[in-house]
């Protein structure tokens, strides 16, 4: 007590800046005991989350097969189908199980396909966990609503269409994201109709997964992507070329064509790499003509196209640039002279005192 | 008779379940396997009669689970590779390498189960 | 000199010290403000995310994945198995063997089926010439592997010679010994991608320490926290600098430094500035430091991004000799690319870049240990000359460490409430502990390697211009 009383008077006849370091001193401290006691809280609680998320899953995904292949023959529900279903409402209710049903089924809903899809998305209706997505439409945080569109999405719930929608205009780069997506996902080339309009920049990741959506569908009826190629968005413009290329576009190579003097280099370069796979033998001359106005990425870009499309009235062409200060370009045109003249590139490859790389053509004759 | 064995890997563990009950309905014994390592460990060990194996799988791919039943273990059971979009070209790999079918996924396990009986029968 | 003038003396430097502390640990208060925030908002951002489309397209751009080796012979066929089951189609992995004397290149033949294949590289930046040449399997299964056997020449120019060989648009730099989670790629790959007004030019990932992870078929299986003092304190520092640091810092795009254990960067841009130096022993700070400048000097919005998911893991030393000749090679590294750069430095037509993360780094990570040391020094001398004044030394010294575990403790937050991974029960406890034991166990090495580094990089000239052979990050 006595040690205590002391420490009291000294820290009163101590000068304020000392006072005051201590009490911060004491103050962080106590925050330290607190945040402490709360640490053990949140790990404890979340190890007990973890341990039961990882029993409701094995058990309900038993209970998910159990209702897949109890189906009657002719397609109904059957009883205990229903008895399934009543047991899955309950845990529905509560969030963190949902959680672990809708992942769940989305598992198994990327997998499988046909009548146990549709099997899949009547549980998904019947367990009313559809009553629960859009609610979280109604959500005022951008990612509630982005996660509810997402998951409308991924379940193939065209029934959400009229209140999808309007989202496609959402302040939120995510939000609109998750809705051209949802549209794409619903209604294949329709659903890209937002591209005629679209003043932002559609991300490289966006377009990666609209391709990979339209990719999926078996029924490859494309629709007119001219449109789309003019467009004053420079990405939308790039996401079109990206459609031709995949889907064969051959009737938009006039459109193409034009490209070719695109103020966008990028587009231009991309142009070139699209004709080639669409034997675009109609820009040849062009870009034969007007070559040494072409930036060094359009050049390669377009010794990359004869490499497939050259014909031995080319040759000249090629060897006027057998030696081009470009690694690549060189690279490529050796290539193509050993493809199209056999003999004539023996002889450069004999020839003491070609100008060019040594090391590449050693490549190329032994390749 | 014995019930014939088929070795499943795959590492989604939901569709491994559905399709496990699924062939054990039909009267086959399942044997599974979460990656590519676990199933060539089961297929050395059991000499299954079929094995199913998705292409994707970590540490050891579904390719390289093929080129070992083949060209290692020198063997020709039956082998079917699921497969997901844009891994056409893994496909045709696996093909090359000696698988004998494969099913895109999404696919609906009713015509799994009748490719499996096409190539048990 | 008469006593006053000396007093004088001492109070300014006290005054010093002070604000320099002071700075120091307001700094640190705002990164962490600004760290929360930018967590918060990536989690919201991820919540949503679908990876599936990514990895399984062919139209997601092209990655190689560098890994140079030097004598692992121990792991490397191992090692190699765990990159080639990446989750992402469009990549491939070249093994870059940096002139190894053990037999790293007969295992890698053997276990994968290699054989040479005719190859020509477009030497963009001068490297070591190759050795054996270049290798492919012959088994399709392993079409995506490409093994390359060099002359040795030091990590950097190993990476140099990745970099040539690459196709694509995108190569991750990584050390061999590192476990890969196997969705890194689709993850790391996302930020490039997804911003349309800026060009990212790196991305860095976070290193995690292995030691005493369960690790079976190249897949994490249990996160274990390890028995060893060094070791954990590692962990805690390590959580705290890239949970609270890098963090904050990649929302003020002011990352100097991307972990060379684990980075992806836009190949054009690495390539256009020449490359990993391989005159410098801190290569990967130094690499990201040029591209900045680069970007700042074309006058380009550009960004460094930072993923902080668990997805690179890496054992850590565990002995104090290996620990401190690491620190020492960092601190070096830091001289060197801080000395490199300097016009950078407090240079307004560097932008933010010039005048913040420089001088930060300068002030707070250069010169830290220095000003530390200098403290110590000066305090003894008080002591000497009982110039101090206890009450005051005890109170800030109290307050400077209960302000350090404090801080260690909101690494610890950071770490529960977003990845969470030392699940067990009684680790927390322990974690909790350490912050406390931190400060001793771990620290005061950091100080004695970074004087150290100080020392070799100003008077051991020997060690400075030695041939900087690249050695296996441990040999456990």
């Amino acid at each position: 007590m006595a040690a205590y009383q002391y420490l009291i008077d000294h820290f009163n006849e101590a000068p304020l800046l000392i006072q005051t370091a201590w009490a911060i001193s004491c103050t962080l401290l106590l925050a330290i005991v607190i945040l402490t006691l709360y640490l053990k809280l949140i790990r404890a609680a979340l190890r007990k989350k973890d341990i039961e998320t990882a029993k409701f899953r094995e058990d309900y995904e038993s209970t998910l097969i159990e209702y897949l292949y109890s189906d009657s023959e002719d397609g109904d529900i059957t009883d205990h189908q229903i008895a399934i279903i009543e047991k899955l409402k309950v845990s529905v209710h509560i969030k963190s199980k949902r959680k672990i049903i809708i992942s769940i089924l989305y598992n198994l809903m990327n997998e499988v396909s046909g009548e146990m899809s549709d099997s899949i998305k009547l549980l998904y209706f019947k367990t009313e966990l559809y009553n629960y997505a859009l609610k979280r439409l109604e959500n005022k945080n951008w990612y509630i609503i982005a996660k509810g569109i997402g998951e409308l999405t991924r379940f193939k719930i065209e029934e959400a269409h009229d209140l999808v929608k309007p989202f496609i205009k959402h302040p939120r780069l995510e939000v609109r994201k998750e809705t051209q997506l949802y549209m794409v996902n619903m209604f294949r080339f329709n659903g890209l109709s937002f591209l005629d309009e679209l003043k932002n920049p559609l991300s490289e990741w966006a377009q990666v997964q609209l391709l990979e959506t339209l990719q999926k569908f078996d029924d490859q009826q494309i629709c007119d992507i001219k449109p789309w190629l003019k467009s004053s968005n420079q990405t939308v413009v790039l996401f079109a070329l990206k459609l031709a290329k995949m889907y064969n576009q051959f009737e938009v190579k006039d459109t193409l064509i034009e490209l070719l003097s695109h103020p966008i280099k990028k587009i231009r370069v991309k142009v070139i790499e699209v004709l080639t796979s669409l034997y675009g033998i109609e820009a040849k001359e062009m870009l034969k003509a007007n070559f040494n106005e072409l930036s060094l990425e359009e050049q390669i870009s377009f010794f990359g196209l004869l490499e497939k499309l050259v014909v031995p009235s080319d040759e000249p062409f090629i060897e006027k640039h057998l030696f081009h200060k470009n690694f690549e370009i060189q690279l490529l045109a050796l290539k193509i002279l050993k493809s199209i003249n056999l003999d004539k590139f023996m002889g450069l490859s004999k020839s003491p005192k070609s100008r060019g790389n040594k090391k590449i053509l050693k490549f190329v004759t032994n390749t | 008779m014995t019930k014939k064995k088929i070795v499943l890997a795959e590492d989604n563990s939901t569709l491994s379940l559905l399709l496990k009950f699924r062939l054990e309905k039909e009267g086959y014994e399942l044997l599974m396997a979460e990656d590519g390592r676990k199933a060539l460990d089961l297929i050395e060990k059991e000499t299954p009669d079929l094995i199913l194996t998705d292409i994707m799988m970590p540490f050891v791919s579904g390719l390289e689970v093929i080129s070992h039943i083949r060209l290692k273990l020198d063997s020709d059971t039956p082998i079917i590779v699921f497969s997901s979009a844009g891994q056409e070209e893994m496909v045709i790999k696996a093909f090359n390498l000696g698988a004998n079918d494969f099913m895109g996924k999404p696919f609906s396990p009713n015509e799994l189960i009748i490719r499996v009986k096409r190539l048990l029968n | 000199m008469d006593t006053s003038t000396v007093k004088i003396i001492l109070q300014i430097l006290h005054y010093l010290f002070f604000g320099y502390a002071f700075a120091a640990i307001t700094s640190y208060i705002i990164l962490s403000v600004i760290s929360g925030k930018e967590t918060v908002e990536y989690l919201k951002k991820n919540s949503f995310v679908n990876y599936k489309d990514i990895l399984s397209s062919t139209m997601s751009p092209s990655i190689t994945i560098i890994a140079p080796a030097y004598n692992e012979s121990l792991n490397v066929v191992e090692n190699v198995r765990s990159l080639l089951s990446n989750h992402y189609v469009n990549y491939n992995v070249i093994i870059i063997n940096d002139g190894s004397t053990d037999n790293s290149l007969e295992k890698l033949i053997e276990a994968y089926d290699l054989e040479t294949v005719d190859f020509i590289i477009n030497e963009k930046i001068k490297t070591q010439p190759l050795r054996a040449g270049v290798f492919k399997s012959k088994n399709p299964a392993f079409e995506k592997l490409m093994v390359v056997d060099k002359k040795n020449g030091g990590k950097a120019d190993a990476l140099n010679m990745g970099l040539n060989i690459s196709k694509s648009k995108y190569v991750a730099c990584i050390d061999v010994d590192c476990l890969l989670l196997e969705n890194a790629l689709q993850k790391m790959i996302k930020p490039f991608l997804e911003e349309t007004n800026v060009k990212v030019i790196a991305t860095g990932g976070v290193i995690r320490i292995a030691n005493s992870c369960i690790i079976r078929g190249g897949k994490l299986i249990d996160v274990n926290l390890p028995k060893a003092l060094l070791v954990q304190s590692q962990i805690l520092e390590y959580l705290r600098a890239f949970l609270l640091g890098r963090m904050a810092w990649s929302r003020l795009n002011g990352l100097l430094v991307i972990s060379g254990a684990f980075g992806i960067f836009d190949k054009e841009i690495a390539i256009a500035v020449g490359g990993y130096d391989t005159k410098t022993v801190g290569e990967d700070m130094e690499i990201i430091v040029r591209m900045r400048r680069y970007m700042e000097e074309k006058n380009e919005k550009y960004k460094v991004s930072y993923i902080p998911d668990p997805l690179c893991w890496t054992e850590a030393p565990d002995n104090y000799k290996i620990f401190i000749s690491q620190r020492n090679r960092w601190t070096r590294g830091t001289i060197e690319t801080l000395k490199k750069h300097r016009k950078i430095g407090f240079n307004r037509n560097y932008g933010s870049f010039g005048m913040l993360s420089y001088p930060y780094w300068l002030i707070f990570e250069r010169l830290a240990p220095i000003i530390e040391a200098v403290g110590i020094i000066y305090f003894a001398i008080l002591v000497i000359l009982k110039e101090v004044r206890w009450e005051y030394a005890l109170s800030f010294l109290m307050l400077a460490y209960i302000f350090s575990v404090l801080f260690s403790i909101i690494a610890l937050y950071s770490e529960e409430l977003t990845f969470h991974q030392y699940k067990k029960k009684g680790t927390g406890y322990k974690l909790v502990l350490l912050t406390a034991l931190e400060p001793f166990v771990l620290h005061p090495f950091i100080l004695y390697a970074a004087i150290k580094g100080n020392y070799d990089y100003y008077f051991n000239k020997k060690k400075k211009w030695g041939v900087m052979q690249r050695k296996g990050l441990t040999s456990s």
